[in-house]
């Protein structure tokens, strides 16, 4: 019961208590309304154009939001992939663009359609809210990838919006997309993934990139000071691994 | 009392049970790590009435399309067939009889391979494609780190220096870039699940 917690577990906790203060730091920050520059990430300025295309031409948007579930390990990437929801379904509704979202885990099928739901309501609509735009497709991350469209959202999209956790079967979506024509962009944060889409789309979000999606599509103030807060840890991360890496040359 | 109840309480529910779980990670072989496991199997539970969810969600959308004649019904009328005819074996059997042993081994098996098989001509077209939207230097490196890649694994004579090549490719360059990445991704992690603990994204209630 007295058992210390390995080094693993200090260097975690002391990144989750800097982590903390950072927060409080920048929320401090942001009672002094300091703007914030967001570096522009291509996937998602394009995402915006993509859905006043969809309202000019009728057409819906796809969003994919992977394998992904609560309780695993991917938790946090659908949860990201679902602040990419909570960006996007707002300017479709207002759009009057209804988007399909496709789900590959049952858990995250309750939460994106809370989050499409609660979109309808703040546009007060919600007598439009349809609980099967959000549509479970498989289990598994392949069936998923291959039904996502075919079979999960057939209707003829506007674009494929592929955001949250996939493996280098994303690719068999891209493949879908390119051969009806259809625009795609990619926000992943696993290596698969990102190999696999890399020579697909040019409009592709690599790793912590999914992560600034939320700020980027919600341009929401609190998740820009987190990314702000990322930058900083990251720096710090830095200075540690090139102090280590020095410590050990003149140390041999 | 309704902002109570759709804000406030799953904040506290997911904050509280949050923060015992990570300090069951934190601090192993302490009471935190017992409740930690208790509330995974709970998660589990869940996770399963969830797949009873996800099956009624598929039913109504291809249930829906079929009856209405919508675009590609006849690929919902054979999804909702075979998952029908799939739970007929499994009733009867059990989900380890026979029946369902040999619609794994013959059908999903070779199936889900065939897919994955599939992903080989999926990347190489992408790379073909990819030709005609990036620019030539990116296009180019990305072509022969790929050739390099593939060569490299091949037991002809003559291509030693290749798997060297490959070798240095992968564990030089390659676990450099990862890594980099990895630490952005783990960053961007602890700080989107801080701010779930913090109350401050709150994708389980009312904003």
């Amino acid at each position: 019961m007295n058992d210390f917690p390995d080094p693993t577990a200090w260097a975690l906790l002391l990144l989750v208590v800097s982590a903390i203060a950072l927060i409080a730091i920048t929320v401090l920050d942001r009672r002094r309304k300091t703007e914030i520059h967001l570096r522009e990430i291509r996937a998602f300025t394009d995402l915006r154009d993509q859905l006043k295309q969809a309202a000019e031409s009728g057409r819906p948007l796809h969003i994919a939001l992977g394998g992904g579930g609560l309780g695993t390990p991917d938790t946090v990437s659908s949860l990201a992939a679902l602040q990419v929801l909570e960006g996007l379904i707002d300017a479709a509704v207002s759009y009057d663009v209804a988007p399909f979202v496709t789900v590959g885990d049952p858990t995250l099928l309750p939460l994106a359609q809370d989050v499409v739901r609660r979109g309808y309501e703040r546009n007060d609509v919600p007598d439009f809210y349809d609980p099967c735009l959000v549509r479970f497709v498989a289990p598994s991350a392949l069936a998923y990838s291959a039904g996502a469209v075919p079979v999960g959202v057939p209707e003829d999209v506007s674009a494929n919006v592929v955001v949250g956790v996939f493996g280098a079967e994303a690719s068999l979506i891209a493949d879908i997309s390119d051969r009806h024509g259809t625009p795609k962009a990619a926000a992943v944060d696993r290596a698969q993934a990102i190999g696999a889409l890399y020579p697909a789309t040019d409009r592709l979000a690599v790793g912590e990139e999914l992560y600034a999606a939320g700020a980027q599509v919600t341009g929401k103030k609190g998740l820009a000071t987190s990314l702000m807060v990322e930058d900083v840890l990251r720096y710090v991360l830095a200075l540690f691994i090139l102090m280590a890496a020095a410590i050990v040359l003149i140390t041999g | 009392m309704r902002r109570i109840i759709t804000k406030w309480i799953p904040i506290a529910i997911s904050t509280g049970t949050g923060l015992v779980a990570l300090a069951g990670y934190l601090f192993p072989q302490t009471v935190f790590s017992a409740f930690r496991d208790r509330m995974v199997e709970w998660a589990v539970i869940i996770a399963a009435f969830a797949l009873i969810l996800g099956l009624f969600n598929l039913v109504r959308v291809h249930g829906q399309r079929i009856l209405g004649s919508g675009e590609e019904w006849g690929y919902s009328l054979v999804l909702l067939l075979s998952a029908s005819l799939s739970w007929i074996p499994a009733l009867v059997q059990g989900p380890s009889g026979p029946a369902t042993k040999l619609m794994l081994d013959y059908v999903i098996t070779p199936l889900g391979a065939s897919l994955a098989a599939l992903l080989v001509f999926t990347l190489t077209l992408s790379g073909v494609r990819m030709l005609r939207y990036r620019s030539m230097l990116s296009s180019v490196l990305f072509i022969v780190v790929f050739v390099v890649s593939l060569l490299g694994t091949t037991p002809l004579p003559g291509t030693e220096w290749l798997s060297k090549l490959r070798h240095w490719l992968i564990h030089v360059p390659g676990r450099a870039g990862f890594r980099g990445l990895f630490l952005g991704v783990a960053l961007g992690t602890m700080v989107t699940g801080l701010r779930i603990l913090l109350g401050a994204d709150r994708p389980h209630s009312e904003s």
